[in-house]
């Protein structure tokens, strides 16, 4: 006791408020600058050698990435993910919306309702997938119900193969995206439409507008942060698929390539060719395009959160 | 509301929970039927069995109670990690006063615009380096590293520290508390909602990722449920009922946080979206 009481008067409060600063940002910055900034300069550095197995073997400057947009399965890569990411986005953005509205009114059951609408959002990629892939077997749930409704599944285009089949695989695990990250989607909208004051609307319905106008010209304009959010991490989201084209479609997203996406292209580029430089290069690509889109988001949103508040 | 439309609004309800929940009832009963049963379009098993569970828990290699084990270490180390780094962190970058903090905020911002995709190469490269990536017990280590500490973790926690009013401190600082007081007596333990929200929302996405599980895991007895799923999907091509008690047996214990924890999984989303 007495000798940190000594301490105290050689010390000066500021200095000490610095010195406990500085021994509690240590550590935690000590493993950011390890596990992000220098890993991240390592990526750059990795991307301009051809790196096999063994090692660095020489310096390619810029071939890495010259090489990628020459490989049609890259680009294929790119246009599976591009073409998820413009399909997933939206629907899920809409669904999202869509659910929140419904459990926003004030009924009986909303929080049941809330729940059940996020329960797919809760469960691992890999459980979740792994059901999809059963309900959506040829002789599964899916078939059996367009079944139920008439469809004859056994003579549909792709024989009711839908993850099989190169020509619906891709849109198959569009629709289990949409169906499992539209609960989350449905959370962000609804911390936003708490946050409205409800005297816009009642304004405009004691002026005669109808409950179409009042959607779409009232909440729909309050909603804006909550689209952008759901917009830019959606992009982001998308642009990140692995778990489920690794679970239906193997590493080479089978069939066909259909299922082939940026990640899974790292990956393979990574551990079945083992070429790290390159892998690595298509990683920084991938950087690139989310950090854009980052940026995007955070000028779209303005700034505030980049600033230390004091 | 007329009653048509309240008819219709709750019709409504009703069938999107239908397509949300029944999915899962589907897979508890397959996990429950015979091989003979599983394309029958019966929710209820005619001929209920336990044998997909006999395989899950005996007979395959590693078994449900490995996987299991393996999941709930690395998501409770991961945890404990996340809650000492993003407190500590949290704190200093939100209380207290000191040369650089907010180039060095500057820089955990920027760590989160960081994929793990682009980590991928040069991290495998480094937990070689290290030995890490072998059949032992160190394998553990390289997953502990790789997500010792999270960049949104400390965001949160510091925007937490930010909103908690000045004059609970000014009370203890007369006491003659100093900064390291303070925050042991006075910021702990009053930051106990934001410290549930952590570790929940740590505990879900660790227990679920696929992704570095599957990239730096060597051994089977290593394996986690996700990514033991993966593996046995592939084994089992055609056998679903022991594939499907996996599922329901991994998404139990997640449900069951996502019960318990539910307001502080809301309470985060709400954070995160008036962030931005």
């Amino acid at each position: 006791m007495g000798l940190t009481k000594q301490k105290s008067l050689l010390l000066s409060r500021k200095q000490k408020e610095a010195f406990v600063g500085y021994g509690f940002v240590s550590i935690p910055m000590a493993l950011f600058l390890f596990l992000s900034v220098g890993i991240f300069f390592y990526a750059i550095y990795i991307s301009t050698f051809d790196w096999g197995i063994m090692g660095p073997t020489k310096n390619v400057g810029l071939d890495n990435y010259r090489k990628a947009f020459s490989d049609p399965i890259f680009l294929k890569a790119i246009r599976n993910s591009v073409k998820y990411a413009a399909l997933v986005v939206p629907i899920q953005s809409a669904l999202g919306l869509y659910l929140a509205l419904l459990v926003n009114s004030k009924i009986k059951g909303s929080k049941f309702f809330r729940s059940a609408f996020y329960f797919p959002s809760i469960a691992s990629s890999a459980a979740i997938t792994t059901l999809f892939i059963f309900l959506m077997a040829p002789d599964g749930v899916f078939n059996g119900v367009l079944r139920f409704f008439g469809v004859d599944t056994a003579n549909l285009f792709n024989q009711g193969a839908w993850l099989s089949d190169s020509r619906t695989a891709l849109y198959s695990i569009i629709g289990l995206n949409a169906w499992t990250t539209s609960g989350t989607m449905m959370l962000f909208y609804l911390a936003n439409l708490q946050t409205l004051d409800s005297q816009y609307a009642e304004a405009a319905v004691m002026d005669g507008a109808s409950r179409r106008q009042v959607f779409w010209y009232i909440t729909m304009p309050l909603l804006k942060p909550a689209h952008l959010f759901v917009v830019a991490t959606g992009m982001i989201g998308a642009l990140q698929l692995y778990d489920q084209a690794i679970l239906a479609g193997g590493a080479d997203g089978s069939p066909d390539y259909s299922l082939m996406t940026v990640v899974l292209y790292i990956y393979n580029a990574c551990f079945r060719k083992f070429e790290f430089g390159y892998a690595s290069a298509i990683g920084v690509i991938l950087f690139v395009i989310i950090f854009s889109l980052t940026l995007l988001q955070k000028s779209l949103f303005g700034s505030g959160a980049w600033k230390a508040d004091n | 509301m007329s009653k048509v439309r309240k008819y219709s609004f709750y019709a409504l309800l009703i069938f999107y929970s239908v397509i949300t929940i029944v999915p899962f009832l589907w897979s508890l009963s397959t996990s429950f039927k015979p091989s003979e049963e599983v394309y029958q379009s019966n929710l209820i098993p005619d001929a209920p069995t336990m044998k997909a569970y006999a395989t899950v828990f005996g007979k395959i290699q590693p078994n449900f109670q490995t996987l299991f084990a393996n999941s709930l270490f690395i998501a409770c180390v991961v945890v404990i990690l996340h809650l000492i780094f993003a407190a500590l962190a949290g704190y200093a970058f939100a209380r207290l006063r000191f040369p650089g903090r907010d180039v060095l905020f500057f820089v955990v911002l920027g760590c989160m615009m960081i994929p793990d995709q682009l980590r991928l190469v040069p991290m495998y490269q480094v937990l070689v380096k290290m030995g890490l990536i072998n059949t032992g017990p160190s394998n553990y280590l390289a997953i502990f590293l790789i997500k010792a500490i999270s960049a949104a973790d400390v965001f949160l926690m510091r925007q937490y520290f930010l909103t908690m009013p000045k004059e609970m401190e000014d009370a203890a600082k007369i006491d003659g508390a100093g900064p390291f007081q303070l925050f042991t007596r006075v910021m702990l333990p009053n930051a106990a909602p934001v410290l549930a929200t952590v570790a929940i929302l740590t505990f879900q996405g660790t227990w679920n990722d696929l992704f570095w599980p599957s990239i730096v895991l060597q051994s089977p007895s290593h394996w986690t449920l996700p990514f033991g799923i993966l593996q046995f999907k592939g084994q089992f091509s055609t056998d679903w009922p022991p594939i499907m008690a996996l599922v329901v047996l991994s998404t139990v214990p997640i449900l069951a946080l996502y019960t318990f924890g539910q307001r502080y999984i809301i309470n985060v989303q709400l954070a995160s979206s008036a962030k931005g």
